[in-house]
């Protein structure tokens, strides 16, 4: 990547900021463009080290998100310190969602559908006999029954499982915490008894 | 998960290292950025956002040095307060390595 096309994209990225922070984050980087070329190196591989523009930005952005929010804590920071944090971890929330939506609504079919067994199984149960089923009246209310404990089972089922997505969300979100957070702010957590 | 934990050492200890580098003499962003890639294979662009914070929280600070190519060069400078988180954290840092040495050590 180009200086130009590196530059371009990190004031993309810083966008929303204050100008003057946008000005300064922007002149820390050219110098070091400017320092690369000084030193032989093309402007590709100077680029190349910095790493991805984007991924610069959010960090930087996020940054100046919690910094404000330290320094006001007011709802505005709180917002800002939020957005800067969510606008971390965007790329794996565009791809986690539709699966975490469609997992969601299957698993919400599969409920409904249970418990409507259920509600059948009992219809069964109770109005079956007098239906004259084929059979005689006792294999209704054995049906009945059946449907009924069947559906039981099965709800008991999709419980277990849903408490298991719900853990492994709750790991993965952890993990993804867990590596964000040492990036974007590894001491305050640890520095305000020393500060 | 090799990579994921590398990448959390490194994190971890990359402010250590700059407080390091910056103990033995003041240092601009770029040579700084150099010396990191080179030792620990960080990425330079890494550095940044690391020295603004380190400059928020009063650990350095900077003046501007004519540089003979080109601008003037940005120079940081460790402050008091950054002296004393560099003596804690160092102190911090050898007793942990210390320990997970030993702990390393002992399953050989």
């Amino acid at each position: 990547m180009t200086r130009e096309a590196f530059i371009a994209r990190l004031r993309e990225g810083l966008r929303g900021l204050p100008p003057q922070t946008i000005a300064d984050i922007v002149s820390d980087y050219e110098a070091h463009f400017t320092e690369g070329l000084a030193a032989g190196r093309t402007e590709a591989d100077v680029g190349a080290a910095l790493g991805d523009p984007d991924r610069l930005a959010r960090e930087l952005r996020a940054e100046v998100g919690l910094k404000r929010w330290e320094e006001e804590r007011n709802p505005s920071a709180a917002a800002s310190a939020v957005f800067a944090v969510l606008g971390l971890g965007a790329i794996d929330l565009l791809i986690l969602l539709p699966i975490l939506i469609t997992v969601v609504s299957t698993l919400f079919g599969f409920f409904i559908a249970t418990v409507a067994i259920f509600f059948a199984g009992g219809v069964v149960f109770a109005a079956g006999p007098f239906a004259h089923p084929p059979g005689g009246p006792a294999t209704a209310i054995l049906a009945g029954i059946g449907l009924m404990a069947g559906s039981v089972s099965g709800f008991a089922i999709l419980t277990l499982l849903t408490i298991g997505l719900v853990n492994v969300l709750v790991w993965y979100g952890r993990l993804h915490y867990r590596l964000l957070k040492p990036a974007i702010e590894p001491q305050p957590i640890a520095a305000p008894g020393r500060a | 998960m090799v990579e994921a934990v590398q990448v959390q050492l490194k994190k971890g200890v990359l402010e250590l290292c700059v407080l390091a580098l910056l103990s033995r003499g003041d240092s601009y962003a770029y040579e700084i950025a150099s010396r990191l890639a080179a030792g620990i294979d960080m990425g330079e662009g890494t550095i940044y956002p690391l020295m603004r914070r380190m400059q928020d929280e009063k650990l350095v600070e900077t003046y501007l040095v004519e540089s003979p190519a080109g601008p003037s060069r940005k120079y940081y400078r460790l402050t008091d307060a950054g002296k004393a988180s560099f003596a804690t954290q160092k102190n911090a840092w050898r007793a942990f390595a210390g320990a997970v040495n030993d702990i390393l050590g002992e399953q050989q």
